[in-house]
């Protein structure tokens, strides 16, 4: 039977197939893994999140002469507010998407969170007709129009900011925490953009950071090393890096660690004002600070994510408030790929 | 209200929203409009639509809020929506019967009604009656049913020839739902025998308030000593016989000495209490059979169950003179203070002469009510209570909160069955296993029902099982408890209504 087979593997020359793909196949980029493994630190990667050491990268590397700065809580009364939002595709009609984002504002003053306010789900419905006065450049048009992950990115850019932009006027002595880096978006509303905002904050002395729990720049990653060897929370500088690297971005970029252990998680933060020292004594001495992380970016987080039961809600009002039909649908993907069962 | 799915052979799982309201017990008519076809189900159980992901933003949401004031911009008010869901509810219900398109009713359930075009409405308990045809000329009016408190009444033809057991938990209602019962018959003009354990059944002589009962004069009351009492030639050597044996534990030995005096006496035209104490003193017998025969005489004398007639014009109770007169009539046997083996005495002398009494076509059949009957009735009695006694023409009703006490063969004879609250597992097996409804409904339903409503099980509901709430009755309530506290609790009472 093993005989027969390998008759018509060879009839079909699959042996002179191989030696030719072989080489072939090895030119494309480098095999040879023991001279680049052999010896190194290694974390095993985790699908689609990306996974940081715990302790850091031990191993020296040339941006690890930075400089190491404590954080004091400091109690004075501060308000802190924190903004997230998140949007999701609902449904598809023949010619546009339709969008629901939902957001989030937490406050907390003296450790302690106060109050929260949800908003949303609110439908936006992105077609060419939709978008035709939306003052967007027309390649980005196309782009939101054929890829939904950047009109996902649209909706929720475009209502933070319009939330954001509300909040830098209506607090004073304030800290807007935003989930993510301060850096300006080619999807923001021109009179909502976050340079505005944080005009807007300096004008009512409120202060704006960013907090960014990944960040794709694994460069920090190995700056961030002197942060695991303390205890307390403290930040390192990484302006000068970051504006070499990435534009757009506003305010000074630090790598913060907020938690009071070895392990807490070292994060990106973007803050826009003049004292670096005086503003993070007062997260940490105005949030609670749970796993490392403000308390009221979590909360904010939380109140904005589309729980199953809520999309299960909003399919039924479209159903109920306008005159649409539901066509029978299909997973093309799965359809052809199928699964196999073990 | 819409069809999930069948779960069992006999169960629909139905959607409901929080505005479509039914109860346990409640019956829906399912019109599956397709195929004109209607399918009647039960409610058994209400379950919560229930997730992980539904739980999970339960659980979110409640964290959330015990963490902070919420404050909410909702424009398009899912949350509404969302709180609906989270509200929704699953009724299990038992499939009980179908109406076919030529509207023929059938207990035969063959078919399964279509999800998209059935419409679920629910049932009034006049519907189901039309349905089944539940009729008749003697209503018993027992309280009100389904979701609209409508009147309820089971008819006295589906007890008439039946075996009945009315069973639930301490003060659950099970006298009051029997004493509506007994004073719904007497009022028919039927007879009825009461052994009553706890000296309660004489308050259907009054009202209430303490007045006269339109019973009054067709309630008797019976107990040692005190009306209940025979003469011993009225009771023949058969009851006799039997009071001694299974009584009294008489052996075979002195048993037939003992009728050996009594047919010594009877052929003097003697047999009295008197003469029979002085012979069994002076026969000439051994002195273990004399020594017997005295113990139990002493008993027979002590319990006050019969009267020395010779010398007096009373001649004792006679049966047929009491049924005789009255059009309707309950005999209140009141066993409370009478000790075990005067409680056993009782039941083996009525029986064996109200049986005698049925053979010779003296009396007409009676009903027969006896209350823990476990306590008095001997196992051997049971089989011969619901098989050879029922032809004669005794129709009995158990009362008990002990289940587990009536053997199986009672309940595979059972007609009706009238359940109320049980809480305790082991009751709730046994109840559920022995009764003619099915398992889930009986455990389901029975462990809820608050006091005062029962199921209602078999003929004289046509087999569809009904929760029934018991109207109150204006009867005086005796029997209770003494109670050391008395001042105490009454003092609570009156602040707890004002």
């Amino acid at each position: 039977m093993h005989t027969q087979i390998n008759l018509m593997q060879d009839s079909l020359g699959w042996k002179h197939l191989e030696d030719i793909l072989e080489p072939s196949v090895g030119q494309c980029l480098s095999l040879n893994l023991t001279n680049f493994l052999n010896g190194r630190q290694i974390i095993f990667s985790n699908g689609e999140s990306r996974l940081v050491p715990i302790q850091g990268w031990a191993r020296k590397n040339k941006h690890s002469c930075t400089t190491l700065t404590t954080i004091q809580p400091l109690k004075e009364e501060t308000t802190i507010v924190a903004i997230d939002s998140s949007s999701i595709q609902v449904a598809e009609t023949e010619e546009g998407v339709l969008y629901a984002v939902k957001s989030g504002i937490a406050i907390a003053t003296r450790g302690q969170t106060q109050a929260h306010f949800k908003i949303g789900p609110i439908l936006f419905y992105l077609s060419e007709d939709t978008l035709k006065h939306s003052e967007l450049d027309h390649r980005i048009t196309k782009l939101i129009l054929f890829d939904s992950e950047s009109a996902k990115r649209l909706i929720r850019v475009r209502v933070e900011r319009a939330i954001q932009l509300e909040l830098s006027h209506h607090f004073t002595d304030a800290i807007l925490l935003v989930d993510g880096s301060l850096r300006s978006s080619v999807f923001e509303h021109r009179s909502h953009t976050l340079k505005k905002i944080v005009e807007n904050g300096s004008l009512y002395k409120n202060t704006v950071a960013g907090i960014s729990k990944i960040t794709k720049l694994r460069i920090l990653d190995k700056i961030s090393l002197p942060l695991t060897k303390i205890k307390d929370p403290g930040y390192i500088d990484v302006n000068l890096i970051i504006k070499s690297l990435v534009r757009n971005t506003i305010g000074d970029t630090l790598l913060v660690k907020f938690g009071y252990s070895y392990t807490s998680p070292i994060l990106r933060l973007d803050i826009a004002t003049a004292d670096k020292d005086i503003s993070l004594g007062k997260i940490l001495g105005n949030d609670s600070i749970a796993r490392g992380y403000p308390e009221t970016l979590q909360l904010a987080h939380h109140i904005s994510t589309f729980t199953g039961t809520e999309v299960s809600c909003l399919k039924s009002y479209v159903l109920n408030k306008y005159d649409v039909v539901e066509l029978a649908s299909e997973d093309i993907r799965k359809k052809l790929l199928g699964s196999i069962l073990i | 209200m819409k069809i999930l799915y069948k779960n069992n052979t006999d169960e629909l799982i139905l959607l409901a929203m929080k505005s479509d309201t039914a109860r346990k017990g409640d019956y829906l008519l399912i019109h599956d409009q397709k195929s004109n076809k209607k399918m009647i189900v039960q409610i058994y159980n209400e379950e919560y639509l229930s997730s992980q992901s539904l739980i999970e933003d339960i659980v979110k949401d409640e964290v959330v809020v015990a963490s902070s004031i919420e404050n909410l911009h909702d424009p398009l008010d899912i949350g509404n929506l969302s709180r609906m869901i989270r509200d929704a509810r699953l009724f299990k219900a038992k499939i009980r019967a179908s109406i076919d398109s030529e509207s023929k009713f059938s207990n035969e359930v063959t078919w399964l009604p279509s999800r998209v075009y059935s419409k679920i409405n629910r049932m009034k308990i006049s519907e189901i009656n039309n349905l089944v045809k539940r009729t008749g000329l003697y209503s018993i009016h027992l309280g009100s049913s389904g979701w609209d408190d409508e009147q309820f009444e089971i008819y006295a033809e589906d007890l008439d020839g039946k075996l009945n057991i009315v069973t639930g938990k301490k003060e659950s209602g099970k006298s009051h739902l029997s004493k509506i019962l007994i004073k719904t018959l007497v009022e028919y003009g039927a007879f009825v025998i009461v052994f009553d354990l706890n000296n309660e059944y004489g308050g259907l002589a009054w009202n209430g308030d303490g007045t006269l009962s339109t019973l009054h004069e067709q309630i008797t009351m019976l107990e040692p000593g005190g009306g209940l009492e025979f003469s011993l030639d009225y009771c023949g050597n058969a009851a006799i016989s039997s009071m001694l044996k299974n009584a009294l534990d008489m052996p075979a030995a002195s048993l037939r000495e003992f009728f050996r005096i009594w047919d010594w006496l009877e052929n003097k035209n003697t047999l009295d209490m008197e003469a029979l104490g002085n012979a069994i003193n002076t026969w000439n017998t051994n002195e273990l059979v004399r020594d017997a025969l005295i113990s139990r005489f002493h008993a027979i004398c002590s319990s006050g169950l019969f009267v020395s007639t010779l010398n007096t014009s009373h001649k004792g109770l006679r049966f047929e003179q009491l049924i005789s007169k009255k059009q309707g009539l309950a005999l209140i046997l009141n066993m409370g203070k009478a000790m075990p083996v005067v409680r056993r005495m009782i039941v083996e002398l009525v029986l064996t002469k109200v049986v005698e009494l049925l053979e010779k076509g003296i009396i007409p059949p009676i009903f027969l009510f006896a209350e823990e009957a476990h306590l008095y009735i001997r196992d051997t009695y049971w089989e011969d209570i619901i098989t050879r006694m029922r032809h004669f023409g005794i129709y009995t009703t158990f009362i008990t909160n002990q289940p587990d006490a009536i053997s199986d063969s009672v309940y595979r004879q059972v007609d009706n069955i009238f359940l109320f609250n049980f809480t305790n597992d082991t009751d709730l097996d046994k109840i559920s296993k022995v009764s003619l409804a099915d398992n889930e409904t009986v455990k389901s339903i029975v462990r809820t029902l608050p006091q005062r409503q029962c199921l209602v099980i078999g003929k004289v509901v046509r087999d569809l099982p009904m929760v029934v709430k018991i109207t109150p009755a204006d009867i005086m309530a005796l029997g209770q408890t003494k109670t050391f506290f008395k001042t105490e609790s009454r003092v609570q009472d009156v602040s707890s209504v004002s």
